[in-house]
C-alpha cells in the first residue's frame, strides 16, 4: 500500500531502453530466418498439412482399438454406463448424477448393434454372446482416437511450431491412460473429444480476434458453443472448460469496451453474439439432452424416487395411483415432503424421549398406513359432516390433520425440536375433541399449475403455516437418534423463506370416495419444472458422494497424486486367468508436462517482476503468443485440477485426463520456447535433436507400458519390471 | 497508497490530546458502569471463568480457543486472590456468595475495551482524518452496544477486538514511515507483536494476519516498481518483513503455548483429547514402566492407537441387537475389565509354565480371553448394532467358563512395521512399541474402532467392530500393560517415551482444529453470516430478576457501515469501467485517497468477515465484531474524505457529524437496559423492537418500573412461568463443548457405576 513505486513510475517513466531493444531485434532477426524457410520448404508445409493428421489419425485409431475386444469382462465403471445405456433401450427411468448425453450415446451404441436392454452389466461378469461389447466399445473408442487430430488442429491453431505442434500430438497419442480409457464403455473418451473440441473452438476463435462478425468467426464461435453445450451434458466437469471459455469471452470484451474507437452498436453486437453462441446455444443443447432423456425413459424404473411426485405419477406402471384432484374436507391423503430426499410425513405410537414426551412425528420414505393424514375442519368450524356438502380445502383455509391410525392432531408447541434446536417441536396430540388452537394449521398454495385456489393432488405445492404460532412445518434431512429409528426429523420453523424447499409439501395418494375420479390430461408435469428438479437432485446426489472416512478405498486417489503420478488404478479383477488392465498415465508425460507447470510458473512470474522492474522483453507480438499460446493452457489446467482439491467428494485417477491435456500444451509451449532461446549459435542443431530426443522418449515409453493399456495376460508378476514407484500395483 | 505524516501521541496537537482524554474518560463510564451488575454467571463465562479456575489448579483442560486471553484472565483473578474454587458451572450461578472476585475478572476485558477507543482515535487520525472525524470514529466504537456489552464480561471477544485494534494503529503507522528509521522498526516490530497476540486470543486473528499479508504484498510490490530501491535494499525489505511479521508472531505464538503447558501440569477433564504420551506426561497419570517382552499367556490391557476411546474393554452386559452377545468397546479408564489373557491357538494343549515363556511373533495365531468374565473376543459374519455398514462384522465376547473356543475367537497378530519402533519390536510383540492389527481367521476382517459412540445401552463408550476395510490407522493396537506369571523384575522394561514441547503443541493444535470443525450441532441463538451486517438477531445473554442482557448491536452503526461498504464497492465499479473507457478519475487525489485508504478497510472487513462463509461450525453474532471494527474504520475515512472534498464548510461538517453522533448516541441510551441488565417496562422494550427477528424476551420485564422496588411480592404466577422458561433458554447458551464436557462428566459416573457393578462380580 506504500505509495512511493506509483510515484516514482508515474512522474519519471525511466524505460531502460538499452536492454528493451536488444531482445525484439534479436527476435526479429530470428523470425526472419525462420521465413525464409518457410518460403523454400513451402511445398513441404502443404504436404504436412494434409499427410500429418492423417497420419496421426491412423494411429490413434490403431493405439486405441488394438484387442479391444480381448476381454470379454465388464470392466471398471462399464458395470455402470453399460447398464444406464441398457436403460435407454428399456426404457426404464433412472437416476444418476451424470447428465445423459453421454449416456444416450452408449445407448446408441447399443442399439445400433442390436443389443435388447436386457444384460445386467454386473462388475466383473462375462458378457454374453447376444451382447457386441466389441461394437460397442469401438463407438466409444472413436471418440477416443478422434482426440488426436484434435490435438494436433489445436496446436496448429495456437501457432505451434511443426515440430512442437508433432510432440504434442505425439504426447496425446501415446499418453497411456487416454489409450486405456478410450477402450471401455466409459463416458471418459466423449467428454475428452467434446474438452478438446472445445478448446480446439476456442483457439480458432482466437484466430479470428482481428475479423469479427466474418463466417469464420460466426462459426467458431458456434463451434465453441455447440461443444460446451455438449461436453457439460457429458459431465458436469465440462463447467471448467466452459470457465475457460468464460474467462476469454469477459477479458475480451473488456479489451473492447476500453476500444474508444468502437462504436457503441458493435459493442452491443459482440455482447449478443456471445451470449447467442456461448450461453443460449450450450443452454438450449443442454436442456434438449434432458427433453430426450425424459421422452425415452418413459416408464417407471429404478429412478422414480428421485422424482416429484408429480412426475412419478406420469410414468408407465408407476405404482402411484393418481386419485381424485381437488382435495377436500374428509379426504385421506399422505403428505410427501418436496425437499430434496424428502420422505412422507409420518407419525406412529412411540413418544419423544425428552421435550414435550408427545407421540413422534417424523419423515419417512417407507410406504405404510401410518402415513395416511385425513384432512378435517378445525374446532371453531362446523364439524365434517360425511353426509352434507363436499367443502373443498383452498388456499389460506385452517385446517387440523388427524393422523389416521392414532387419530392425534398434529401439532406444535413453544419447545425446541429435538435436533434443529432453533425450531419448534412437532408432535401429534389429543384426539377429535381434545386439543387446542396449535392443532391448527393453515394450508398456503406456493405454485400450482391449475389456477384455482383449491388444494391439488400432485400439482400443488403447499406450505402448512401453524396458526398462533406463525412458523411453518419443515423437514430438512436432519436424522433423528435411535429413539426414532433414524427417520427425518420434523420441526416447525419459526423463521424461514418462501422459497425454502424443506418447507414445501405435496399431496401424494389421495383417497375420497365421494369425489369423482381426475381427468386424465389434470395431471401433466411441465418439462421445466422436471428439468430443474432433476438437475437439483443430481446436484444434491453428487454433494453426497462423500467418502466414509473411516474406510480403506483402494481405487480412490486424492488431487495431490495425480500430477505426481504416484497413483495408478486397477481397472479390474487381478487374477492370473484374466485379462488386467492398469489405469496409469505415460510417465514420460505426465512428470514433464508437470515440471512445465512449475517451470512456466516461475517463468511467468520473473517475467512479470521484470516488467515491474521497468525491463521491456517483449513486443506486442511476442507477449500475446506467450499469453494466448502458454499462459491460457496453463490456465485451462489450473481450472481442471484446483476445483478437485475443494470438492469433498470421491476422486479418482480419471479425473486429472482432461487436465492432462492442458498440461501437456503447456508442455508443447514451453519447450519450444526454451529450446529456441537457450541454445544460442547452436539451435540450428540442438533444437531438432532435442525434439528427436523427445519424440524418441514419448514413443518409447509408451511402447514400454503399452500391455497396462492393451491388456496384460498371465501372471502379473511377469510385468512387475514396470513398477518404476513403489506405490504402482501393477 | 501515501498516507498522512506519522502519529504519535506525543506530538499531537493539544486539541486532539484533550479530545482523546475526554473520549477516554467517557468511555471508562460506558464501558465500566456497574461492571459487578449481574452478580451471576453470564453467558460464556462458563467457559472462561472456569478455564480460569482450571489455570489455577493446573488441571488440564481442552479448549477450541488459543490461550493468552484466559491466561490474562486467570492472572487478574489470581492476582485479586481467586483460589479456582469455584466451577462457573451454569448461567445465573451466584459469585457474591461464593466470594469470586469477579469485578477484577471483569475489569480486564472491560479496559481493554476502554483501550479500544483512543487506538481507533488515533488510527484514524494515522489514515489522516480530522479531529472531528477520528472522534465520530471513536464515539461510534464507544457506543456500540454490542461491543459494550461484550467488553463487560469474561469472555475473550474485548482482549481479540483490542488487538486487532492495536495491529490496525501498529501497521497503519508503519505505512507512515520513512524506511529503516528508528520509527518504522518500532511500528514493524509492534505489528508483528499484536498479529501474535491476536492469533494467540482466538484463531480469528489469521484473518488479522491475512489483512497485514496483503497489505505487505502490495507493498512490496510497489516498492518493486521504485527503481531507486537497489536490490540489496530490497532484499532488505523484504528479510525484515519475513522476520518480524512471521518469525515474531511465531514465536510469540509458541510462547504462549509454553506458559499454557508450565501452568497445566496435572490431569484434569481435558486429558480425554490427548494422546498416551501426552496424558503420561501429566503428574499422578504416568504409569509405572510394564514389561517390555509380550508371551502367551500375558494378561495384558490393549489400547487403540488412532483415537483416545481407551482400552479394549468387555463387561457384562449383551448388545441389544446383532447377535445379543455380550459387548466389546472402549473405555477411557483403568479398570479391571480391560484386562485380556493371550492364549495360544496352535498349541493350547501345551503348559507355558512347564516350556517356559513363549513370546508372541509377527503372525502368531492368538486368542484374548476377557479375565473377568471369561468370555473371548469374538467375531462374526453380523452386523454391528450402531454401525451397519456392509464391509463391518460386529465383535463380541463370547464363550463361558471352561469353554475351549471356537474358531471364530482366531485372531492373528500382524505387525505394522511403519509405526513400530526400528528393531526387535518389529519381530516380537513388545508392550507399547510394537503397534499391530488383530485380523480375524474366518473373515479376515481386523479388529477396528472409530470415533462412534455406543448409545446408553453401551454407556456411551466407544463401539469396536472388526472390518474388512477399515482404514490403516483405525486397525491398529498396542499394548499398554503386561504382566506374565513368568517374567520376574529383571526382564527390561518399557514405559512411554518422553514427549517434547514441539510434540505436545502440534498434537494440541490437531486437536484444536478439530474439535472446532466438530461443533457443527445447532445452537439455539446461533446464526449464519450474511444475517450479521444488517443485525438480524442477537443472542441472549442472561434473563434474571425481570432483567435481560441481551447482545444486540447499535443499529444505526452496523447499519450505517454496512452502507459504506456498499458505497465503496459500487463506486470502485463504476470507477474501474470508466477507468477503462479512458478517463482520468485517478488523478484526482480524493479519489485515489477514497480507493486506497477507505479499500484497505474494506479489505479488513471483507477478509474478517466473508472466511466465515466457508465455516460449517456453528457461528455468533460477535464473529462480526472484528469486522465491524473496519467497517466502522471504512466508513469513517470515507466520511472524512467526504467532508473535505464535498461537504468543505465548517458549519454544514459541524450539523452533519452531530447528527451522526447524536444519532448514534440515542440508540444507546435507549437501548442501554440491555446492556447493563437494568430495569425496563414491557413497553418501552417493545417499542424497540424494530427489526421482528429481534427475539429479546419483553414479557421479563414488569409492565412498570415500580414493581422492582416491591421485589417478589408482584410477581403473578404467569410472570414465573416465564422467568423459568427464560431460564431454561439461557442454560441452553453455553457451546457445544461445554455440552460435550458436561456428558463426559456424566459418564465418568456411568463408569463408575458400571466399575462398581463389576466389583461385585
Amino acid at each position: 500500500m506504500s505509495s512511493t513505486g506509483v510515484n516514482g513510475s508515474s512522474t519519471q517513466p525511466r524505460l531502460r531502453k538499452g536492454r528493451a531493444d536488444a531482445a525484439p531485434n534479436k527476435q526479429v532477426e530470428e523470425v526472419k530466418v525462420h521465413n525464409f524457410a518457410e518460403e523454400e520448404d513451402i511445398t513441404i508445409e502443404a504436404v504436412e498439412k494434409v499427410i500429418a493428421p492423417i497420419f496421426f489419425t491412423v494411429l490413434a485409431f490403431l493405439t486405441r482399438m488394438y484387442k479391444i475386444g480381448v476381454s470379454d469382462i465388464v470392466t471398471w465403471d462399464e458395470a455402470h454406463f453399460g447398464k444406464f445405456g441398457s436403460h435407454y433401450l428399456k426404457r426404464e427411468f433412472y437416476f444418476d448424477v451424470h447428465p445423459p448425453l453421454g449416456k444416450m450415446l452408449v445407448g446408441l451404441s447399443g442399439f445400433l448393434c442390436g443389443y435388447n436392454g436386457s444384460f445386467e452389466f454386473k462388475s466383473g461378469d462375462h458378457y454374453p454372446p447376444e451382447v457386441n461389447y466389441t461394437f460397442m466399445r469401438v463407438f466409444n473408442a472413436t471418440f477416443g482416437a478422434l482426440c488426436v487430430p484434435v490435438a494436433y488442429f489445436t496446436a496448429k491453431s495456437l501457432k505451434f511450431s511443426t515440430a512442437a505442434t508433432w510432440l504434442v500430438t505425439l504426447m496425446v497419442l501415446c499418453e497411456n491412460s487416454y489409450a486405456t480409457i478410450s477402450r471401455f464403455i466409459l463416458l471418459d473418451s466423449m467428454l475428452m473429444l467434446f474438452t478438446f473440441t472445445t478448446f480446439l473452438g476456442l483457439a480458432k476463435f482466437h484466430t479470428y480476434r482481428t475479423k469479427p462478425f466474418t463466417i469464420g468467426w460466426w462459426f467458431w464461435m458456434l463451434f465453441t458453443g455447440f461443444n460446451i453445450g455438449c461436453v457439460t451434458s457429458v459431465k458436469w466437469v465440462g463447467m471448467l472448460t466452459t470457465a475457460l471459455v468464460g474467462i476469454y469471452t469477459i477479458q475480451e470484451l473488456w479489451e473492447k469496451f476500453g476500444d474508444l474507437k468502437m462504436p457503441f452498436a458493435t459493442y452491443m453486437k459482440h455482447w449478443a453474439a456471445r451470449i447467442i453462441c456461448l450461453i443460449i446455444v450450450p443452454m438450449a443443447i443442454y436442456m434438449l439432452s434432458f427433453k430426450l432423456h425424459f421422452m425415452i425413459l418413459e416408464n417407471s424404473g429404478p429412478g422414480d424416487a428421485q422424482m416429484s411426485s408429480l412426475f412419478q405419477a406420469n410414468l408407465k406402471n408407476s405404482p402411484l395411483t393418481k386419485g381424485p384432484l381437488d382435495v377436500a374436507f374428509g379426504s385421506k391423503v399422505t403428505v410427501k415432503n418436496m425437499g430434496y430426499g424428502g420422505g412422507l410425513l409420518h407419525s406412529h405410537v412411540q413418544t419423544y424421549p425428552e421435550g414435550s414426551e408427545q407421540q413422534q412425528v417424523t419423515c419417512y420414505h417407507h410406504k405404510d398406513t401410518n402415513n395416511d393424514w385425513v384432512f378435517v375442519p378445525v374446532r371453531t368450524d362446523a364439524p365434517y359432516d360425511h353426509e352434507g356438502e363436499i367443502r373443498y380445502v383452498k388456499s389460506g383455509d385452517k385446517v387440523r390433520l388427524i393422523h389416521d391410525m392414532t387419530g392425534r392432531n398434529l401439532h406444535s408447541h413453544n419447545i425446541a425440536a429435538p435436533m434443529t434446536k432453533n425450531e419448534w417441536e412437532v408432535s401429534c396430540y389429543g384426539n377429535d375433541t381434545v386439543g387446542d388452537d396449535k392443532d391448527n394449521w393453515i394450508v398456503e398454495v406456493v405454485k400450482d399449475t391449475h389456477r384455482d385456489k383449491k388444494v391439488h393432488t400432485l400439482t400443488s405445492t403447499l406450505r402448512f403455516r401453524n396458526e398462533p404460532l406463525g412458523c411453518y412445518l419443515r423437514a430438512a434431512n436432519v436424522a433423528l437418534p435411535q429413539w426414532g429409528f433414524k427417520q427425518i426429523e420434523v420441526a416447525c420453523a419459526p423463521d424461514t423463506v418462501v422459497w425454502d424447499r424443506f418447507t414445501h409439501w405435496n399431496i401424494e395418494q389421495h383417497t375420497n370416495d365421494r369425489l369423482p375420479p381426475a381427468e386424465a390430461t389434470s395431471y401433466r408435469s411441465p418439462f421445466l419444472r422436471d428439468f430443474v428438479h432433476l438437475n437439483v437432485a443430481m446436484m444434491t446426489s453428487n454433494n453426497a458422494l462423500v467418502p466414509d472416512p473411516d474406510k480403506r478405498d483402494d481405487l480412490a486417489s486424492r488431487p495431490w497424486q495425480w500430477p505426481v503420478l504416484n497413483v495408478g488404478l486397477r481397472m479390474c479383477g487381478w487374477g492370473n486367468d484374466t485379462v488386467k488392465y492398469y489405469l496409469l498415465g505415460n510417465p514420460i508425460v505426465v512428470w514433464s508436462s508437470t515440471a512445465s507447470l512449475g517451470i512456466f510458473a516461475l517463468l511467468t512470474f520473473i517475467y512479470i517482476c521484470r516488467w515491474k522492474r521497468q525491463y521491456r522483453d517483449m513486443t506486442r507480438e511476442q507477449f500475446e503468443y506467450y499469453v494466448y499460446s502458454g499462459l491460457y493452457p496453463a490456465l485451462g489446467w489450473a481450472l481442471h485440477y484446483f476445483p478437485f482439491i475443494l470438492m469433498a467428494r470421491v476422486t479418482y485417477v480419471h479425473h486429472y485426463l482432461p487436465a492432462l491435456y492442458f498440461a501437456i500444451m503447456t508442455f508443447g509451449f514451453l519447450f519450444d520456447y526454451i529450446t529456441s532461446r537457450v541454445f544460442g549459435k547452436l539451435t540450428y542443431i540442438l533444437r531438432p535433436v532435442s525434439y528427436v530426443f523427445a519424440y524418441a522418449a514419448v514413443v518409447g515409453v509408451f511402447w514400454l507400458f503399452s500391455p497396462i493399456s492393451f491388456g496384460l495376460t498371465g501372471d502379473h508378476e511377469d510385468y512387475s519390471y514396470l513398477n518404476w514407484l513403489s506405490t504402482w500395483t501393477i | 497508497m501515501s498516507l498522512a505524516t506519522p502519529v504519535r501521541f506525543s506530538t499531537l496537537p493539544c486539541k486532539d490530546k484533550a479530545a482523546i482524554a475526554i473520549i477516554t474518560g467517557l468511555a471508562v463510564f460506558v464501558r465500566l458502569y456497574k461492571i459487578w451488575q449481574p452478580s451471576s454467571v453470564v453467558f460464556d463465562e462458563v467457559h472462561f471463568g472456569g478455564f480460569a479456575s482450571k489455570y489455577i489448579k493446573g488441571a488440564y483442560f481442552m479448549d477450541v480457543h488459543p490461550p493468552l486471553a484466559k491466561l490474562l484472565i486467570t492472572l487478574t483473578g489470581w492476582l485479586s486472590g481467586f483460589d479456582g474454587q469455584f466451577d462457573f458451572k451454569d448461567i445465573g450461578k451466584d459469585y457474591v456468595t461464593a466470594g469470586v472476585p469477579y469485578v477484577a475478572m471483569r475489569l480486564l476485558p472491560g479496559l481493554l475495551g476502554v483501550m479500544v477507543i483512543p487506538l481507533c482515535f488515533l488510527t484514524l487520525k494515522a489514515y489522516g482524518c480530522s479531529r472531528l472525524s477520528a472522534s465520530i470514529g471513536a464515539l461510534f466504537i464507544l457506543f456500540d452496544n454490542a461491543l459494550a456489552t461484550q467488553s463487560r464480561f469474561i469472555l475473550l471477544d474485548s482482549p481479540l477486538i483490542f488487538f486487532t485494534a492495536l495491529t490496525a494503529y501498529a501497521w497503519v503507522n508503519f505505512q507512515n514511515q520513512t524506511a529503516f528509521t528508528r520509527h518504522w522498526y518500532w511500528y514493524l516490530f509492534l505489528t508483528g507483536l499484536s498479529l501474535g497476540a491476536t492469533v494467540s486470543v482466538k484463531w480469528v486473528g489469521l484473518f488479522t494476519i491475512a489483512w497485514v499479508g496483503v497489505g505487505t504484498l502490495i507493498g512490496l510490490w510497489d516498492l518493486l516498481g521504485d527503481l531507486s530501491v537497489t536490490p540489496g535494499q530490497y532484499a532488505k525489505h523484504f528479510f525484515l518483513r519475513a522476520v518480524f511479521l512471521i518469525l515474531v508472531p511465531v514465536l510469540f505464538y509458541l510462547g504462549m503455548f509454553a506458559i499454557h503447558f508450565i501452568c497445566l501440569v496435572n490431569p484434569g477433564d481435558g486429558d480425554g483429547f490427548m494422546s498416551s504420551e501426552f496424558q503420561n506426561s501429566l503428574n499422578n497419570k504416568g504409569m509405572a514402566d510394564t514389561p517390555a517382552n509380550v508371551a502367551v499367556g500375558s494378561h495384558i490391557t490393549l489400547r487403540h492407537l488412532n483415537t483416545q476411546g481407551g482400552y479394549l474393554h468387555s463387561h457384562d452386559h449383551l448388545y441389544p441387537g446383532g447377535s445379543q452377545q455380550q459387548q466389546i468397546t472402549l473405555y477411557p479408564h483403568k479398570d479391571s475389565n480391560n484386562v485380556w489373557l493371550i492364549e495360544n491357538v496352535t498349541e493350547s494343549e501345551i503348559d507355558y509354565r512347564e516350556t517356559g515363556p513363549r513370546y508372541l511373533k509377527d503372525g502368531d495365531w492368538i486368542r484374548l480371553q476377557h479375565v473377568v468374565t471369561s468370555r473371548r473376543l469374538h467375531s462374526h459374519d453380523i452386523r454391528p448394532s450402531v454401525t451397519e455398514a456392509d464391509w463391518q462384522n460386529e465383535a463380541s465376547c463370547y464363550g463361558y467358563e471352561g469353554f475351549g473356543g471356537d474358531a471364530n475367537d482366531n485372531f492373528r497378530v500382524e505387525i505394522v512395521e511403519s509405526k513400530t519402533k526400528p528393531g526387535k519390536a518389529r519381530e516380537q510383540v513388545r508392550a507399547i512399541e510394537t503397534k499391530f492389527r488383530l485380523i480375524h481367521q474366518m473373515t479376515g476382517c481386523a479388529l477396528f474402532s472409530h470415533k462412534v459412540k455406543l448409545p446408553s445401552w453401551g454407556f456411551e463408550q466407544q463401539e469396536v467392530t472388526c472390518a474388512k476395510q477399515g482404514t490403516l490407522p483405525n486397525s491398529i493396537w498396542y499394548i499398554e500393560h503386561n504382566e506374565h506369571p513368568l517374567l520376574d523384575a529383571s526382564e527390561d522394561k518399557v514405559n512411554y517415551p518422553k514427549i517434547s514441547f514441539w510434540q505436545k503443541f502440534s498434537e494440541l493444535q490437531k486437536v484444536m482444529w478439530d474439535t472446532n470443525n466438530g461443533l457443527v450441532a445447532s445452537h439455539t441463538w446461533d446464526s449464519r453470516p450474511e444475517s450479521w451486517p444488517w443485525l438480524r438477531r442477537g443472542i441472549n445473554f442472561w434473563v434474571k430478576d425481570h432483567r435481560q442482557i441481551y447482545l444486540l448491536g447499535n443499529f444505526f452503526t452496523w447499519w450505517l457501515t454496512s452502507l459504506a461498504i456498499v458505497v465503496y464497492s459500487v463506486f470502485v465499479f463504476i470507477v474501474v469501467l470508466r477507468w477503462q473507457r479512458g478517463y482520468k478519475d485517478y488523478y484526482a487525489p480524493a479519489v485515489k485517497d477514497y480507493s486506497w485508504k477507505v479499500g484497505s478497510n474494506v479489505v479488513g472487513w471483507a477478509l474478517h468477515y466473508f472466511p466465515f462463509f466457508l465455516m460449517q461450525r456453528q457461528l455468533f453474532l460477535h464473529h462480526y465484531l472484528p469486522a465491524l471494527y473496519f467497517a466502522v474504520l471504512a466508513f469513517v475515512v470515507g466520511f472524512d474524505i467526504f467532508c473535505k472534498t464535498v461537504l468543505k464548510r465548517r458549519l454544514l461538517v459541524v450539523v452533519v457529524s452531530s447528527v451522526l453522533v447524536l444519532g448514534s448516541i440515542s440508540v444507546y441510551v435507549t437501548m442501554s437496559p440491555l446492556i447493563y441488565g437494568e430495569k425496563w417496562t414491557k413497553d418501552e422494550c417493545n417499542r424497540l423492537k424494530v427489526l421482528p427477528h429481534w427475539d429479546f424476551d419483553c414479557n421479563a420485564f414488569y409492565a412498570d418500573k415500580s414493581m422492582y422496588e416491591n421485589g417478589n411480592s408482584g410477581k403473578s404466577r404467569l410472570e414465573e412461568a416465564i422467568e423459568k422458561a427464560s431460564e431454561r433458554l439461557s442454560a441452553s447458551n453455553s457451546e457445544e463443548l461445554h455440552k460435550a464436557s458436561e456428558t463426559h462428566a456424566g459418564e465418568e459416573e456411568e463408569y463408575v457405576q458400571v466399575y462398581e457393578e463389576h466389583d461385585e462380580l
